[in-house]
């Protein structure tokens, strides 16, 4: 019970507006994701353009690890978020959101890693996977208010 | 003493206001519950909409169409499959780069409609763009094989096995032995690999392209430029219009 009452404690400290955060970037990252996805799949082989764009980064190695693509990958991720975010604005299930904001590191990582790979590796720009980028950044951010917000303020002395 | 009237309406009272607060919990439920409901059919909506656009985008068929660019005529000078070209209906001119990931995808294509199309020529030019490293020594080695006589073999070959060598140091040898399975007089073929007769060839095609292309594959059929098809059904009913009304 008094577990309980913490937790409601720590939930009424979070900003009323954060979970719709989580829910609108994931909702943009979702169908961002999904796109490249389709695009992977079933899209019309994309020519290779003397300027450098998506199709350099789309047809990379580095767009699939081990035969999956990348875009995938990013779709169930974002859904995940998505999910999650849904989980707690509609049972206030403290935990949905902890474990969204906890993900959101390795989206942010991963992320990283990607944008490494096109300016440094590739060297061409994917205008989508920059949104995807901006995205999970942002989550990620939210994720960093989430943490410092539900923290009780901790006693001076 | 209260009268046992006072007690009753006490207790009626009583009872009524709890009958009021159960409704009224009942109501926030149901309120509730009305409004998780529509929350996840928001959610589900949003993400099956999603999926279901991206898939339709993608596979609107449009008929392909022809685009402004147009070509230098095909020559005895060019690689040419299929009909001959005085007796050619059509003329596919392929603009092709042997490392480029699409043009991989297009090449089964033109290889059925060649073998689908007894009035076709199909000619193949080099368009090694220069981000791809080895676009150029695989045009060379297409085009040395070609100097005995299996230039479309040694094309199917690279584009068969790309990720074998797109992005290796070691194309060159890798080209070899392709050269050494067709049989070829291996001296030879590393001799016009390197001439500059080769290169000369690679780099007027390369030329010859000029602003009309810029990127690879780029088709054009009877020397105007098409927009690539999206599919093989495509790509086919563009050549059989063009083969009724040349």
């Amino acid at each position: 019970m008094t577990n309980l009452e913490a937790s409601l404690n720590k939930s009424a400290a979070i900003p009323k507006w954060l979970p719709f955060c989580f829910l609108i970037f994931s909702a943009v990252g979702f169908a961002d994701a999904t796109y490249l996805t389709v695009k992977h799949f079933l899209g019309t082989p994309i020519p290779c353009a003397i300027l450098q764009g998506c199709e350099q980064v789309t047809n990379s190695q580095f767009a699939t690890v081990f035969g999956v693509p990348v875009a995938l990958l990013g779709s169930f991720y974002y859904l995940t978020i998505l999910i999650l975010s849904v989980v707690y604005l509609d049972t206030r299930q403290f935990l949905a959101l902890k474990l969204a904001t906890s993900l959101t590191i390795f989206g942010f990582l991963a992320s990283l890693w990607f944008v490494f790979l096109q300016v440094f590796i590739i060297k061409a720009i994917c205008l989508y996977c920059m949104i995807s980028a901006t995205t999970s950044t942002l989550l990620f951010i939210s994720g960093l208010i989430f943490w410092t917000k539900k923290q009780p303020p901790s006693p001076v002395s | 003493m209260e009268s046992t009237d006072q007690n009753l309406s006490k207790k009626e009272r009583r009872e009524l206001r709890r009958q009021e607060k159960l409704s009224q919990r009942d109501a926030v439920a149901n309120k509730k519950r009305t409004s998780s409901v529509l929350l996840w059919s928001f959610i589900i909506i949003f993400v099956g909409g999603t999926i279901a656009l991206m898939i339709g985008l993608m596979s609107k068929n449009s008929p392909t169409q022809f685009v402004a660019g147009a070509i230098k005529a095909a020559s005895d000078n060019d690689q040419i499959k299929g009909a001959p070209l005085p007796e050619a209906k059509i003329v596919l001119i392929e603009y092709s780069d042997f490392q480029c990931p699409a043009c991989r995808s297009y090449y089964p294509m033109v290889k059925k409609l060649s073998q689908e199309f007894p009035n076709l020529s199909v000619v193949y030019r080099h368009f090694p763009l220069p981000q791809h490293t080895n676009a150029r020594p695989a045009a060379q080695a297409a085009e040395a094989a070609g100097q005995q006589g299996k230039f479309w073999e040694m094309h199917d070959v690279l584009f068969d096995n790309q990720q074998n060598w797109a992005e290796s140091r070691t194309s060159q040898e890798t080209f070899l032995g392709y050269a050494l399975a067709f049989g070829l007089d291996i001296e030879k073929f590393k001799t016009d690999y390197d001439s500059s007769e080769t290169k000369t060839k690679i780099e007027k095609d390369y030329q010859s392209g000029g602003r009309d292309i810029n990127g690879t594959p780029t088709f054009f059929v009877n020397d105007k430029k098409i927009q690539n098809p999206q599919n093989y059904d495509e790509f086919r009913s563009l050549l059989e219009q063009i083969g009724r009304n040349p």
